[in-house]
């Protein structure tokens, strides 16, 4: 759950008053595109990402000695010049929620994640956050099956149904709920490993849940 | 080949009383020895049963069982049966003190079969076997699979009889992690899989999205099915996807994972096929075999768990198989 489990650590940054045509060369050598400026210490200044640096580019409609002239001022335009200062930034304590609040609130691509004096650690992408869930949500593990259960709302539901599963060795190795507030139905959702699924289907209703199976359009009869 | 043709026995059934012996432990364990006997009732006594032939398995050498698998799992698995457990890894993975031998003679039953297959001693095969194999992973036994039958008999295939492009056709309700494990890296073979959809269904692989890497780009084909869907979904699918990829492959021989748990009436999973279907799937996979291998075509029991689906399933299956080639 938390960002420095999953974040990319020591990340490749620059300084401000090193030059465009630097930054070009170490966003276009490598798999990313975002890159924190920092200062000497390491603390982040601003970021720049590869938009950044073609924003700053010519226009294509100019002949090409204009062209050429205004690459040339480009190339040696310092780093300060076009980074943006109103970054958001992640800490090491940050969560995964933390995360997905601060993507939400603007359309960037990767955070920087400071430790306690300021300085760059390292780089959480939206990329690593879709990874971290996937991991942390067991999809794609092998041997699990996702369940759902309408949920009844009421406090206690949740604990019988834990202890309906113990009691059953079913192991499980997730469980979420939706509360029926928004367009989602009130439902219990849960990761469990255990191929014998009917199994756990007629222990759970046994103990008053009503499982619910997702069906297929286009063919309306449940399976017998 | 010719004396073949002058027999009416032409689907060789490869089956050992030994599978009985693999006890998964009683309680709610579905997959249990009667499995076996409902299917042989249903062969010896039903409408093929003057078209079979049966023959016997060997345990299966450990050198084509590490096409797959590592030492280490070989080992543990060995050593958790003598040693007296009852599971390995997970309570589904129920083992008895026998399973580990067991286990050798199911993967076995594979490469009988395309023995006899190629030394033209048999026409049709369908290996009646348990414990199943299409979960089991190198390492890791996982759905009541221990040993990957399917994967291990490709090996066998390509390397001792030098037929280079295998394809698996898995029709089984859950998709074979296994066999996808065994494949995805690799261009000489295909795996095509139709099953329910992972969001909803065990193992949770086998989304379309996984299509092989690397080399073997391409030759995984993973065909979910969203629960209650049934026959129209499948026939649709084989009619468009399976038989493009097919055509694009250019299989040298084609093993079926054969499950029968999407039948309606198994509850271990939500498809919802008719016996039928398994006729048609018979049927169309002859008609493969006819255009691509020289009929070279072995069948391996995997799934299915419903004591009248099951064998109705297989014997209509067979009847299928049997009628186009
Ligand atoms: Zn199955």
């Amino acid at each position: 759950m938390f960002i420095h489990y999953y974040m990319t650590p020591s990340p490749v940054t620059i300084q401000a008053h090193m030059y465009i045509a630097e930054a070009r060369d170490l966003l276009g050598h490598k798999h990313f595109r975002h890159l924190p400026v920092v200062d000497n210490d390491g603390r982040l200044q601003g970021m720049i990402t590869d938009r950044d640096l073609r924003s700053a580019d010519p226009s294509t409609v100019l002949n090409a000695d204009e062209r050429q002239r205004i690459l040339d001022r480009v190339q040696k335009t310092k780093v300060k010049a076009i980074m943006s200062t109103d970054y958001l930034s992640l800490k090491t304590v940050s969560t995964l929620d933390d995360a997905l609040l601060l993507f939400e609130k603007k359309p960037v691509g990767a955070l920087p994640v400071l430790d306690s004096a300021g300085k760059v650690v390292g780089i959480f992408s939206l990329d690593d956050l879709t990874r971290a869930y996937r991991s942390l949500f067991g999809l794609g593990e092998k041997g699990s099956v996702l369940i759902a259960i309408e949920n009844q709302t009421d406090s206690p539901s949740l604990s019988r149904l834990v202890q309906v599963l113990e009691e059953h060795n079913v192991l499980f190795t997730r469980l979420v709920c939706s509360d029926g507030k928004g367009k989602e139905p009130a439902m219990i959702y849960l990761r469990i490993n255990t191929c014998n699924i009917p199994a756990v289907h007629r222990a759970v209703e046994k103990a008053g849940f009503i499982v619910h199976v997702p069906m297929s359009a286009s063919q309306g009869q449940p399976p017998a | 080949m010719a004396a073949l043709y002058m027999t009416n026995q032409l689907i060789t059934i490869i089956y050992d009383s030994q599978f009985l012996k693999h006890d998964t432990g009683g309680g709610e364990h579905p997959e249990v020895a009667e499995r076996m006997q409902v299917i042989e009732n249903q062969l010896r006594n039903g409408a093929l049963a003057s078209s079979l032939l049966y023959e016997q398995p060997q345990p299966a050498d450990r050198r084509w069982l590490l096409t797959f698998h590592t030492e280490a799992w070989l080992f543990r698995f060995e050593e958790a049966t003598l040693s007296g457990r009852t599971y390995i890894g997970h309570p589904d993975n129920q083992i008895g003190f026998e399973t580990y031998d067991i286990a050798l003679l199911s993967a076995g039953a594979g490469l009988k079969g395309i023995d006899l297959l190629e030394q033209d001693s048999a026409k049709l095969v369908f290996c009646t076997v348990r414990p199943p194999g299409h979960h089991a992973e190198p390492n890791v036994p996982l759905g009541f699979c221990f040993l990957n039958n399917c994967a291990i008999a490709a090996r066998y295939w390509q390397q001792k009889y030098k037929r280079r492009k295998i394809c698996v056709f898995d029709f089984d309700a859950h998709h074979g992690n296994g066999i996808q494990a065994a494949f995805e890296e690799d261009a000489e073979t295909l795996y095509i899989s139709i099953h329910e959809h992972p969001s909803f269904s065990y193992p949770g692989t086998g989304f379309s999205e996984e299509e092989g890497t690397g080399d073997g780009k391409g030759t995984i084909l993973n065909i979910p099915l969203l629960p209650g869907a049934g026959d129209e979904q499948v026939i649709a699918s084989l009619e468009s996807e399976v038989e493009e990829k097919l055509a694009w492959f250019q299989p040298d021989a084609i093993i079926i994972a054969a499950g029968f748990d999407a039948h309606r009436l198994d509850d271990m999973s939500g498809l919802n096929y008719s016996t039928d279907l398994y006729h048609l799937l018979g049927l169309k996979i002859a008609g493969w075999t006819k255009k691509y291998t020289e009929g070279r075509l072995l069948s391996i029991l995997e799934g299915g768990y419903h004591l009248k689906a099951l064998p109705e399933s297989v014997e209509a299956y067979l009847s299928g198989l049997l009628a186009e080639l």
